[in-house]
């Protein structure tokens, strides 16, 4: 259950960096419209809510929730690596490639 | 939100990070090299054995107490485990006549009262090391300086620090949005990316352990509630950390019962494992036991206990139950300190701390990188921005390498050695007085490329030295399923790798000449030096 909220976590902040304008533009070569950011963002939070789920019921009420905000941390912190140094879509526009 | 007070905050923000901006990156780097305080305790002292049988070391604990200080006040025992490098056992001897009553535990200080047991169950003959204890400590007490002076000043930095959060998410709404953004190789804009990813993505973090941080520190710096409750400063201690009615003696020799028995028993009454073990007169018949349950395995760090007859091994006391205000503030100092943490909660501990020591650095760098471009004169800064791009240097430079000479030097030191640990200290903060001569003597570019190198090379050797010349090293302990000498020497290369990656990136950088500017493209390459990080 443990992995279960971090893989979650993880999701939750991949629909986030995907639901930016940026990122998916680079990634898809579209921009997103209103609609599809905000699917994209609910998405993100039932992620986030069930990985706080997840965390609860692995480690309690007590250890949860630092878990769960671990997690959080550690995906955004994943994400946020793997948006901006990992491999660039070469049909993409590349806004900042090097 | 008016223009004004977003100025206000902007400016709240910038200074309040700067002002003691160097003191919290030694507290961020230390307390998060702190948070494998247990493992470093292990791996600083490569000659001892993991413990298998917690209770065959406790044994030798007890015979050899029993041996050397029979007749003593009391014996303090950190209960040994898989984590413990032993059983760190001390001392106090009974008090002269007429000497004025101690402080408990107040022969924990002194080197001839201690000892350690081994694997083996056998006292140790190890080499002397503060091993992680000094990154701990250093924390909050940092060293050569008096205590109270220096929890001072960290208690301020760290209100600091919360302002600087707390007025940093107010100015910088947008730090929300550009959540995923980093514009690389972009100069100031990738510093302040850089800076905002740091801050942003362990956010969470960063509050919680600014704000419980400062709560360890509450009765320092607000004494007023404890002033006014309490004439009388041992009471508040007695209502806030109870223990059972203190034991005289009575010359009457009755044998004291085997501690495992009473721990075994003491875990099943507590729920959970034993991290202390406090013994008073010790071979009298007013023998007295006392079990602290381990923080490793709460939330608050005011663990219960349990109280033994120690002639007779029955429970005579329990603590009670801790009232509201104390649960609050040791669960509080619980997430702070994050002893409850296993192993991969510890890595996010870790990691977080690490992305906060990021921040600190990045922040401390972007005051100079965001003036630079506004100087006058590039090639004569002013006296402030001189001392800020030197003390950034002499710091962000210089310590970490200290920390890396403090790692040889535990290595290097003889085992046998006075004051050996004292060296090994000694040592970190006489790398770091030469790396601050060097911030001193050499153009920043310079200088953080030879300490950045010097940081990395040093670390990057020491896995190797481990392999070669110590006893438990990764590849030893791992026949014997043990993996954290691997674990701690994996993480040493990954950083070894950071710090000379940093060095080749600033030694590489050539900032853009822009048209124009010709007159200032000489003083760019000693400036802009650092901007290559991005």
């Amino acid at each position: 259950m443990s992995w279960a909220s971090l893989l979650l976590c993880v999701a939750a902040f991949a629909c986030f960096g995907f639901a930016t304008d940026e990122h998916h533009h680079r990634l898809t070569g579209r921009r997103p419209g209103a609609g599809v950011r905000r699917r994209w963002r609910g998405a993100a939070w039932c992620a986030l809510a069930l990985a706080l789920a997840a965390a609860v019921a692995a480690r309690g009420w007590a250890f949860g929730p630092v878990l769960w905000s671990g997690a959080a941390m550690f995906g955004a912190g994943l994400v946020f690596l793997a948006l901006n140094f990992g491999p660039r879509r070469a049909g993409g526009v590349g806004a900042n490639r090097r | 939100m008016s223009r004004g007070i977003r100025q206000s905050q902007s400016t709240l923000h910038t200074w309040s990070g700067l002002l003691l901006g160097w003191v919290l990156f030694l507290v961020f780097l230390t307390g998060t090299v702190a948070f494998w305080r247990e493992a470093l305790n292990r791996y600083m002292r490569p000659e001892l054995a993991r413990v298998e049988q917690p209770m065959r070391v406790l044994n030798g604990a007890q015979r050899l107490l029993s041996s050397k200080a029979p007749g003593a006040k009391g014996w303090l025992i950190a209960m040994p485990s898989a984590q413990m490098p032993g059983a760190q056992v001390s001392w106090q001897p009974q008090p002269k006549p007429g000497e004025v009553r101690g402080r408990r535990g107040g022969g924990r200080g002194r080197r001839d009262n201690q000892a350690l047991i081994g694997a083996d169950g056998l006292p140790s003959q190890v080499r002397d090391t503060r091993g992680g204890e000094f990154f701990y400590r250093f924390h909050f007490d940092l060293y050569y300086l008096p205590v109270i002076w220096s929890r001072w000043l960290v208690g301020v930095a760290g209100v600091t620090m919360l302002v600087a959060i707390l007025t940093g998410i107010v100015t910088h709404k947008k730090i929300f949005r550009d959540f995923f953004t980093l514009r690389r190789a972009k100069g100031q804009r990738s510093w302040l990316d850089g800076h905002n990813a740091t801050a942003v993505l362990a956010l969470p973090f960063h509050l919680m352990i600014t704000y419980t941080g400062v709560v360890t520190l509450m009765a320092l710096l607000m004494p007023w509630a404890t002033v006014a409750n309490y004439a009388d400063e041992t009471r508040m201690f007695a209502d806030l950390f109870p223990q059972a009615p203190v034991v005289e003696r009575t010359g009457r020799p009755v044998p004291l019962k085997p501690l495992a028995t009473m721990v075994r028993d003491a875990e099943a009454r507590l729920g959970g494992p034993v991290g202390t073990i406090d013994v008073s007169q010790p071979g009298d018949a007013a023998a007295q036991v006392t079990m602290y349950r381990t923080p490793a395995s709460l939330l608050n760090t005011r663990a219960p206990s349990i109280t033994y007859d120690g002639t007779t091994g029955v429970p005579v006391w329990r603590s009670p139950a801790p009232g509201g205000a104390a649960a609050t503030a040791g669960v509080m100092i619980g997430l702070h300190a994050g002893r409850f943490a296993d192993l991969a909660l510890r890595w996010l501990y870790f990691l977080c701390g690490v992305a906060g020591t990021l921040m600190v650095a990045s922040g401390l760098v972007l005051w100079t990188v965001k003036r630079r471009d506004k100087l006058a004169d590039p090639a004569r800064p002013h006296l402030g921005f001189h001392v800020v791009e030197r003390l950034n240097v002499a710091v962000i430079g210089g310590f970490p390498l200290g920390v890396a000479v403090l790692f040889w030097a535990n290595r290097l030191l003889p085992v046998v050695m006075p004051g050996r640990s004292r060296w090994e200290v000694h040592a970190l903060f006489i790398a770091w007085g030469v790396a601050a001569l060097l911030a001193l003597a050499r153009r920043p570019a310079t200088a953080w490329v030879w300490l950045f190198g010097a940081t990395g090379t040093l670390l990057a050797l020491l896995p190797a030295y481990n392999l070669l010349a110590t006893r438990w090293n990764a590849a030893t302990s791992l026949a014997a399923g043990d993996l954290l000498p691997l674990g701690v020497d994996a993480t040493v290369l990954a950083f070894a790798g950071g710090y000379l990656w940093l060095a080749r990136r600033v030694a590489c950088y050539r900032p853009p000449v822009r048209a124009g500017r010709r007159a200032r493209a000489s003083a760019i390459p000693i400036a802009a030096m650092q901007e290559a990080a991005a």
